[in-house]
């Protein structure tokens, strides 16, 4: 079967976490013989593209990372401009990655997913969330793709499911919220931890201000 | 009260000139700020603002007024469109580039992971629509983007309903 990815993530390709994570997806979907075309809307010159994919096709998943509750903007301009399907058949199905770790700061966002399909005239075809996606990016390679190991996985679960299953994707995003014994943990040490990690991240950007400066402060 | 409106709609939008006029009756000082054709760009996910100039968004595009609206007045309410049961991109837009306002770092409320604040304010956006949307979605979307921002959220009404979004603080 033929998978058409919309990437909805705004950074470049070579810099993105959504793009890592769609590699690994569609390497477990093309297992059994099934053809993946993938559109990054981080480049505009293939917005048309997209839509014409999305007008074409019946099996579509988006991928996008959770910018402040919901899909990121330019995803939604995207998506506004697309013209809703006449005809039944076509499925629609969503990826959210995400930095923070609990799947439950997903929610909010796959609540209007479960809806969206609706609007343009599609099938619901699920929600897979993963979140601690953060340091994806900047992880040695080893590290990375034991991370990426589980989207290959559930890429052949959706080559053979053609849906993400509520059940499997809720487990998908455990933990829903932090267990207590982590949130122990971080109170002892994340402090200290979190500043050295985001001090070494700073440095190599070449920031020259105090991470948590207050440049309008009144 | 000190209140910031962010009308996203177009200056000429009835609605919209209509709930400003609402709005500036009801408090002392009202600053609006019509971003319909400033094209504010979508954030990029550069992390700057976090990592690189904290607290300052790479994109220089006057989107700047606007932050430091956030933390000079005491309310913010949004004038927005809708698109797919929604609010409109330029709206999503506008609530994307909101991440200055709180740092890098994480603290953990309630099970769940937070940024901590940049700066010591309590926050509170409300939300007026103009269109179509699912009006008890965009509560609970306004309810969390306030929880992120260690804010409140005064509700998202329709738009003829402005008198609504500051009930609750006046």
């Amino acid at each position: 079967m033929h998978l058409v990815i919309i990437s909805g993530a705004t950074r470049p390709r070579g810099r993105s976490n959504t793009a890592k994570i769609i590699d690994a997806f569609q390497k477990g979907y093309k297992e059994g013989g099934n053809t993946v075309e993938v559109w990054y809307l981080s480049d505009r010159k293939q917005w048309a593209g997209a839509a014409a994919a999305f007008a074409e096709q019946e099996n579509i998943l988006i991928a996008l990372p959770l910018y402040v509750e919901n899909i990121p903007g330019s995803l939604l301009e995207f998506l506004s401009c697309l013209s809703p399907k006449k005809e039944a058949g076509t499925r629609l199905a969503f990826l959210i990655q995400g930095g923070f770790p609990e799947g439950s700061q997903s929610r909010c966002c796959e609540r209007y997913l479960e809806t969206l399909p609706g609007q343009l005239g599609c099938e619901y075809g699920g929600t897979l969330i993963k979140g601690d996606m953060f340091g994806l990016g900047m992880t040695d390679e080893k590290s990375r793709k034991k991370m990426l190991e589980p989207f290959v996985e559930m890429g052949r679960y959706f080559a053979d499911h053609g849906i993400f299953d509520k059940e499997k994707a809720y487990s998908f995003a455990a933990p829903e919220y932090m267990p207590k014994s982590q949130v122990r943990l971080f109170r002892l040490i994340g402090h200290f931890v979190q500043r050295i990690f985001m001090g070494r991240l700073a440095k190599q950007m070449g920031c020259k201000e105090a991470l948590d400066a207050k440049p309008y402060e009144c | 009260m000190k209140l910031l409106v962010v009308n996203t709609l177009s200056e000429q939008n009835e609605a919209a000139r209509a709930a400003i006029r609402e709005l500036k009756g009801m408090v002392s000082d009202c600053k609006v700020i019509h971003t319909y054709e400033m094209q504010l760009k979508p954030c990029v996910g550069c992390n700057a603002c976090w990592l690189k100039t904290p607290g300052v968004c790479s994109i220089q595009d006057g989107y700047e007024e606007i932050l430091k609206g956030y933390i000079e007045y005491d309310a913010t309410v949004f004038l927005a469109g809708t698109a797919l049961n929604f609010v409109d991109y330029r709206m999503k837009n506008v609530i994307d580039r909101i991440l200055p306002l709180v740092t890098m770092y994480i603290h953990i409320v309630d099970g769940q992971c937070r940024h901590v604040p940049r700066y010591d304010r309590k926050y509170q956006f409300g939300l007026l629509y103009f269109g179509i949307a699912d009006g008890d979605y965009l509560n609970q979307w306004m309810d969390r983007v306030a929880l992120n921002m260690g804010g409140s959220s005064l509700g998202a009404f329709p738009i003829h309903q402005a008198k609504e979004v500051l009930s609750c603080i006046l």
